[in-house]
């Protein structure tokens, strides 16, 4: 039996399919996000990886910002579920998820079954999030991609103290303008990062292990940061950018047996 | 359509027109109106004026002009107040009263852009003394004098004593109401819930009194079906606009308590009946008013109150819909937040902001919220 899970995010969008409950036959990624060609383009690719079809999907389940428009799914859930449920199945001692997304930050505690206890979302604002990265990425010209690598040669944390995306932007371009390097300056951008995310896990309260999700998790220097600032190992997630997708395939996999 | 729904299809139209509501008082009347802002003021002596008391408690509005004047971090109550203001919404009310127990309001009552007078007073904050009831008394004997010079009319005592019945009993119908929309959640959905409560603010109180009545003995006759989604206790300043119920409809969530501000915050104290004067009465509501963020309460009750309320209404969690920027009421939110973890009851919060007109965050809130129970 084959089930599917469909993350439609703010800025990509994720397609797993699933054999059985167990197999991963499929987990792509395209990088636009919901109201663009993302969500069909990621199931046309899931299809074309795995030789399947959608007649041979038993369940389909949509999560992320765009679940509810997408007409093929059989079921919505929210992403806090997706990913604990995702999470959970990949990493079974996760008792906290950092989940770092396009447009927002979560932070989920999870009891011993995989069930969520708690949780807590950023309110509507970028800062902390992968669309703040992509802004300062661009104000430093260089790619997304490469920002974890500047953080690795940053002699110093340069000083990023405000909250907000765009007084931040401010920030670094007078950073910049001091002559401090990008690679300081990159380190300072994924420890703001860090501490907006953190203040969100320090709510719920923390309990190892804390595994990262979400596209910013493929950015190692957040994740250097978040594990500096919560004096704790981080464990990042298996291709971190599907596992909403994979908990949405998994939930539609207990929907297809009911 | 059914005679319940023809009543709530009353009150929704008047909570959707304020000021059709107001139009039609003063043809009926030839008396006008008198703005109330929030959170808490002596209503009964505007409606012993004879004037209709209108609630004055922001719109869905785009802000611009009230950038003017306020900071970005005012709530969106006042931001929206400010808004109306500057458009001249207030210009046809007689008087503005209004009552500063927070500092936004204290600055706003400072600067009025309406045309109408406006009239302020004090909530003694050292609550528990006898001398804050005096102190109050001589708050609303200026408010008083001032709506007389208004009106051009004296407001006597027996004028005074039978708006106190007036609101007491709207006050308890009100109370009933709330018990009847928890056992009919099918019927009394989150949106006609708040509409019925919202009507109350510009309808002439024993005109609504008589509706509810209506709808209350409407619905009971009517057989209570059991609920299959979530019941929940909401608390907070206001839940508005109605998109954000409409997530709570779409979600299955039963409001089946409430200690909004806008809501059952006003219904919640009677004025006593008693021997002494009908201004020294209606002072004491404020010194006897529990549960409230502007009120002040050392012993941190307003927890304790909403674990009882979802005791006593068999609800599944608490949602504190938190009002932007609203300082006194994020000053509470920690102290209930770790109230509600050692009991074990559920709970999220959720950011209400009047101006919003998308509502995505709060709907994956609200549906994960779901999932988890």
């Amino acid at each position: 039996m084959y089930t599917m899970g469909i993350d439609v995010g703010s800025a990509s969008s994720k397609v797993v399919i699933l054999e059985n409950g167990v197999n991963v036959v499929a987990a792509e990624v395209i990088q636009v996000g919901t109201g663009s060609s993302g969500p069909q383009r990621a199931l046309e690719k899931a299809f074309e990886v795995s030789g399947l079809k959608m007649e041979d999907m038993t369940k389909i389940v949509a999560t992320g910002y765009g679940r509810f428009a997408l007409k093929e799914a059989d079921k919505q859930v929210s992403e806090i579920s997706c990913h604990a449920k995702g999470i959970f199945f990949l990493v079974p001692e996760a008792r906290t998820i950092i989940d770092i997304g396009g447009q927002d930050a979560k932070a989920i505690r999870l009891d011993n079954k995989g069930f969520v206890k708690q949780f807590f979302m950023n309110d509507k604002c970028a800062a902390g999030t992968g669309r703040f990265l992509d802004v300062m990425a661009r104000v430093l010209e260089i790619t997304l991609d490469d920002m974890a690598e500047y953080d690795s040669r940053a002699t110093e944390i340069a000083s990023i103290s405000s909250t907000c995306t765009v007084f931040a932007e401010s920030e670094v371009i007078s950073q910049l303008s001091k002559g401090v390097s990008k690679e300081n300056i990159i380190a300072g951008v994924h420890q703001s990062v860090a501490s907006k995310a953190c203040g969100l896990a320090y709510r719920g309260g923390l309990e190892d292990a804390v595994v990262m999700t979400g596209g910013v998790a493929k950015n190692a220097g957040v994740v250097r940061a978040i594990s500096r600032e919560l004096n704790r190992e981080v464990i990042v997630a298996p291709n971190p950018q599907t596992t909403g997708a994979l908990g949405a395939a998994l939930f539609a996999y207990e929907e297809a047996k009911r | 359509m059914s005679k319940y729904e023809t009543i709530l299809s009353q009150l929704k139209d008047v909570a959707a027109n304020p000021k059709k509501a107001m139009d039609d008082y003063k043809a009926e009347t030839g008396k006008g109106a008198i703005g109330i802002l929030p959170l808490y003021a002596p209503e009964e002596l505007v409606h012993a004026t004879g004037y209709l008391p209108m609630g004055i408690w922001g719109g869905q509005k785009t802000i611009t002009k009230a950038r003017t004047y306020l900071p970005a971090f005012a709530c969106s109550i006042m931001q929206q107040v400010m808004e109306l203001q500057c458009e001249g919404a207030y210009d046809e009310l007689a008087a503005v009263l209004i009552s500063v127990p927070c500092d936004t309001l204290k600055c706003l009552s400072q600067k009025w852009k309406g045309t109408s007078p406006v009239i302020v007073f004090t909530h003694p904050q050292n609550r528990g003394l006898e001398a804050a009831n005096k102190f109050l008394v001589e708050e609303y004997k200026i408010v008083k004098r001032k709506l007389e010079e208004i009106v051009g009319e004296p407001i006597t005592n027996a004028a005074i004593e039978a708006s106190i019945k007036v609101y007491n009993e709207n006050r308890a119908v009100m109370r009933e109401f709330v018990k009847v929309a928890a056992d009919y959640p099918q019927i009394i959905d989150p949106v006609a819930r708040h509409a019925v409560f919202k009507s109350r603010m510009f309808m002439e109180k024993s005109k609504h009194t008589a509706l509810v009545k209506e709808l209350i003995e409407e619905i009971k006759a009517m057989p209570v079906e059991p609920w299959t989604g979530k019941k929940v206790v909401v608390t907070g300043i206001l839940v508005e606009p109605n998109e954000l119920l409409d997530i709570f409809k779409e979600n299955g969530i039963a409001i089946v308590a409430d200690d909004l501000a806008q809501e059952s915050r006003q219904i919640r104290i009677d004025v006593l009946d008693g021997e002494e004067a009908p201004l020294y009465r209606l002072a004491k509501v404020w010194q006897r008013m529990y549960g409230c963020s502007v009120a002040t309460d050392t012993k941190k009750y307003r927890g304790k109150m909403l674990l009882d309320m979802v005791e006593q209404t068999g609800a599944d969690a608490i949602v504190v819909a938190m009002m932007k920027f609203c300082d006194p009421e994020e000053w509470d939110y920690p102290v209930m937040y770790r109230q509600f973890e050692e009991k074990g009851v559920k709970n999220i919060m959720i950011e209400v902001d009047q101006e919003a007109t998308a509502f995505e965050q709060v709907r994956t809130r609200l549906q994960s919220f779901v999932e988890m129970m």
